[in-house]
């Protein structure tokens, strides 16, 4: 197949499918699965656009999820405000939030990134749980705004707004990253990873790059973060827990970093995958020693992750492509 | 007022002597291979389990009990080391892959000691009943003991450390690699007795820590993170800097709880953790490279 073929036909014919899947999964089961790794998978297609496109090992990017999550959660709950806006809103706030963190993380080299962003977490975390006149502190909120739209609500029809509504997310993420990775600013993300004294020889500034690059994987991670909470109408700071992050992590590494699809997909099969297992009586907690093993491996024999192989495969008849498609 | 002072520093104590074990640790893994060690957290608390079947459910007594803790911990963490440490020796991205390496390494613990043990919360037996007052300040004499053991303790890690060829070896290695291994160092066995020590130290501190808190999968995150904040306070590199930071740590969260209650404490630890990376990223003792 022609590198064209593969980067156009492919994620439309996927597309196609994803809109067609509600014909078919009548129930709001399964649809509620789809719409969850949905939102994973963005979370881990943003979160790779600092941790693999830039190499900024941040392990706060949950948080951004998290400062989502309650951000529609006490918008629409606490003060009433329409939950479209409080979605949005999320996408906003954890952009500032990500502006915040950035500033330390800009300057920090190695573990440090790792431990200084893993540190907000923490931060906002105790700051959910020590407010807990807002926030609900360790109980969480429950009862959140659902949504509407004019007479509609999303509830009726076993999901089914719900699940265009998160697919569309997943659509206007995934054309936002492809924009941010094919730009010339994308590339200088590429040379900050890759070369950084290079780079920075190159008049790229590293700590602007940084900052931005984290400001922009926040943004669409938010959104997700306030999907969460109108969907799912609860609020609990299990988000900012190791579980969930975890999880997410094991996306981008399955489905390998520095790519746009590859934590997509791993989002999509590893959410059926570990539903699948916490549905065997006894296993509801293997299915993490499960993901955390499928990490250890895929780090072991495939460090670019499982669409690295198989663009490995394929580097023999790309090779003549490849000045076509660094261009594009 | 003065009572008040005095019990919250004694209290301080006890929790610097607890951050003390568990940072010494981290300190001996990051200072021997510059890895960081997430599943430091978990190896406390299969400690505190282990400790827990062997001296409750077998009924060999808490001695016997407290040093297989120590041991399987230990065996664990050469374990750990091996698979998940090795494998990565001279990659570039060493210390981000073994960090994730690692955290997997805690889930899968964390919930295989969920599976085995179940959620039910267990408890050690105390070492010795009764209490021990220090200036009018009253802390039971389990938590003395914790007191005491934990400068001796590091104490021996450093005189292992200076003293001894295997400790000089360790020592070497992270210095410089290669030319430890030119000088005919085994550099693998100095990572897995760093890995094994550390485990050790942690395993200890869970069967000691069992008999304080309750024994839950997840007693080993809480540790970990103050762990964390002490060994960023006080630099990653050396042992006497991370043991000072320790005590300097427990005694100010300590005193924040005293001033600002159990909530807002968290916090302010992890703001400062943060201005500490930002404005001295080597630690406030330590020396900026």
């Amino acid at each position: 197949m022609r590198p064209a073929a593969t980067s156009i036909i492919l994620p439309l014919a996927s597309l196609v499918l994803l809109l067609l899947v509600p014909l078919f999964a009548t129930d709001s089961y399964t649809r509620h699965l789809f719409i969850i790794a949905f939102l994973y998978a963005v979370i881990a297609s943003n979160w790779n656009l600092s941790l693999g496109h830039c190499g900024v090992f941040n392990f706060g990017h949950l948080t951004f999820f998290g400062v989502g999550v309650y951000t529609a959660a006490i918008l629409s709950k606490t003060i009433g405000i329409n939950p479209w806006i409080a979605i949005v809103a999320g996408g906003a706030t954890a952009a500032l939030a990500a502006f915040v963190i950035a500033a330390p993380v800009a300057r920090l080299k190695g573990i440090y990134v790792v431990l200084v962003t893993f540190a907000f977490g923490q931060l906002v975390m105790q700051l959910v749980l020590s407010q807990a006149q807002i926030t609900g502190g360790a109980e969480g909120m429950v009862r959140i705004p659902y949504l509407r739209l004019g007479d509609y609500s999303f509830i009726k029809d076993y999901k089914l707004g719900y699940y265009y509504a998160a697919l569309f997310l997943l659509v206007a993420s995934t054309l936002f990253l492809l924009a941010v990775v094919r730009s010339p600013f994308g590339k200088s993300l590429k040379a900050v990873r890759d070369a950084e004294d290079y780079a920075a020889a190159r008049g790229i500034s590293i700590s602007r790059q940084r900052i931005t690059v984290l400001v922009l994987s926040a943004i669409f991670t938010g959104i997700a973060g306030g999907f969460y909470a109108i969907y799912l109408r609860v609020a609990s700071p299990d988000v900012f827990g190791f579980g969930t992050l975890s999880l997410a992590l094991s996306m981008v590494l399955i489905g390998g970093t520095g790519t746009v699809y590859g934590p997509i997909v791993a989002a999509l099969a590893l959410t059926f995958a570990t539903e699948a297992l916490a549905g065997i009586r006894g296993l509801e907690e293997a299915r993490f020693i499960v993901i955390a093993l499928a990490m250890i491996v895929v780090l072991r024999i495939a460090p670019g992750g499982l669409l690295g192989i198989i663009e490995k495969l394929n580097i023999g008849e790309r090779k003549t492509a490849e000045p076509a498609d660094a261009r594009n | 007022m003065i009572d008040t002072l005095i019990a919250t520093l004694v209290s301080g104590l006890v929790l610097g002597s607890l951050y003390a074990m568990m940072a010494s640790g981290l300190s001996v893994i990051w200072t021997t291979l510059g890895v960081f060690n997430f599943a430091h957290g978990a190896l406390m608390m299969i400690g505190a389990f282990v400790a827990w079947t062997v001296s409750e459910a077998a009924g060999l007594g808490l001695l016997v009990g407290i040093a297989s803790g120590t041991l399987a911990a230990a065996l664990l963490g050469v374990l750990i080391e091996r698979l998940l440490v090795r494998p990565y020796y001279g990659n570039r991205n060493m210390l981000l892959i073994t960090v994730m390496t690692t955290l997997a390494a805690m889930i899968i613990l964390e919930k295989g000691a969920q599976m085995i043990w179940g959620a039910r919360l267990k408890q050690l037996p105390r070492l010795v009943d009764g209490e021990i007052s220090i200036f009018g300040a009253t802390i039971s004499a389990h938590e003395a003991i914790l007191v005491v053991l934990a400068p001796l303790i590091l104490l021996s890690i450093w005189r292992f450390t200076v003293r001894t060829n295997v400790g000089r070896s360790l020592r070497a290695v992270g210095q410089n690699q290669r030319s430890a291994a030119l000088i005919g160092i085994d550099v693998p066995v100095a990572f897995a007795i760093a890995f094994g020590l550390s485990a050790a130290l942690a395993g200890l501190t869970g069967a000691l820590l069992g008999s304080i808190r309750f024994i839950t999968p997840s007693m080993g995150a809480e540790p970990l993170v103050k762990a964390m904040i002490v060994v960023i306070f006080g630099g990653l590199g050396s042992l006497g800097a991370t043991a000072g930071a320790a005590y300097i740590i427990g005694i100010i969260e300590a005193l924040l709880i005293l001033w600002l209650g159990l909530y807002w404490t968290p916090f302010v630890l992890f703001l400062m953790m943060i201005v500490v990376l930002v404005f001295r990223p080597t630690g406030i003792f330590g020396s900026s490279q």
